[in-house]
């Protein structure tokens, strides 16, 4: 896995978003827009972070978006594996308290 | 005599030019005794400082420069970043309610948790904004 990237699968009634590589101003809007599109495949989205190295408000933001997104229409959100860097910056924003978090897609699937 | 600034560069004003600026913030501050949990701090704080640029004071324009300049001063880090943009009004630059969960508006948020006293000014006799920002390399507790 090298560089910056994004892979949308489908996973039942779940959109799972895979994206790696630093996010910051550069590709923060592709990653927003990846993340509002793939409401169109399924009402809920998961976001896999394991692989991003790094994040800036501007990609927190898009994450704040799906995250609204999902509550307007009912359905759910989630961040699976949110690399530690990750987690610093969503712990600075006290986002790790709003976001439902998980170690993969079947703990987010059973809570 | 002051000693040399751990960096100096000059950029331009543009997304793109921000995995450099990193790259180039984490070399100096290799050089320091921080820990790796304060080095990802400030290098995001100046991501953070130099988004803001691109995107409020040159409205991603993307023909501006920006300079960064990183002094050691005893023990203190100073950062400065000169633009040439139109003047931004510095009371527009607040750290906002992190209670509230809404997409952006969180860059100024990180600079203030990441540093111990910041300062945005229009320049008086030339066009441009110099947003200095200071941090003790001693632990801290913020």
């Amino acid at each position: 896995m090298m560089g910056k990237g994004s892979e949308l699968s489908r996973d039942g009634d779940w959109s799972v978003l895979r994206v790696w590589g630093e996010v910051d101003l550069s590709w923060s809007q592709d990653v927003r827009k990846q993340v509002l599109d793939a409401y169109t495949k399924a009402k809920s989205l998961a976001v896999q972070l394991d692989g991003v190295s790094y994040i800036d408000s501007s990609g927190i933001a898009a994450l704040v978006e799906g995250f609204q997104h999902a509550r307007a229409k009912g359905g759910r959100f989630a961040l699976l594996a949110p690399s530690e860097s990750v987690r610093a910056v969503l712990e600075l924003a006290r986002l790790d308290r709003v976001f439902p978090i998980f170690s993969d897609l079947a703990a987010a699937r059973a809570a | 005599m002051s000693a040399p600034p751990l960096l100096r560069m000059e950029f331009a004003a543009r997304a793109e030019s921000l995995a450099e600026v990193r790259a180039a913030v984490h070399r100096a501050l290799l050089t320091l005794t921080l820990d790796a949990r304060d080095v990802a701090r400030i290098v995001l704080a100046i991501d953070e400082a130099c988004a803001n640029v691109i995107r409020h004071a040159y409205r991603d324009c993307n023909d501006g420069r920006i300079e960064l300049r990183i002094e050691r001063r005893r023990e203190r880090l100073r950062f400065r970043l000169r633009d040439h943009a139109p003047a931004v009004d510095p009371g527009c630059l607040k750290p906002r309610d992190l209670s509230e969960c809404r997409p952006g508006g969180l860059g100024i948020n990180i600079i203030d948790e990441t540093m111990d006293h910041w300062r945005q000014r229009p320049l008086k006799r030339h066009c441009g904004n110099v947003l200095t920002m200071l941090r003790r390399l001693q632990v801290r507790n913020k």
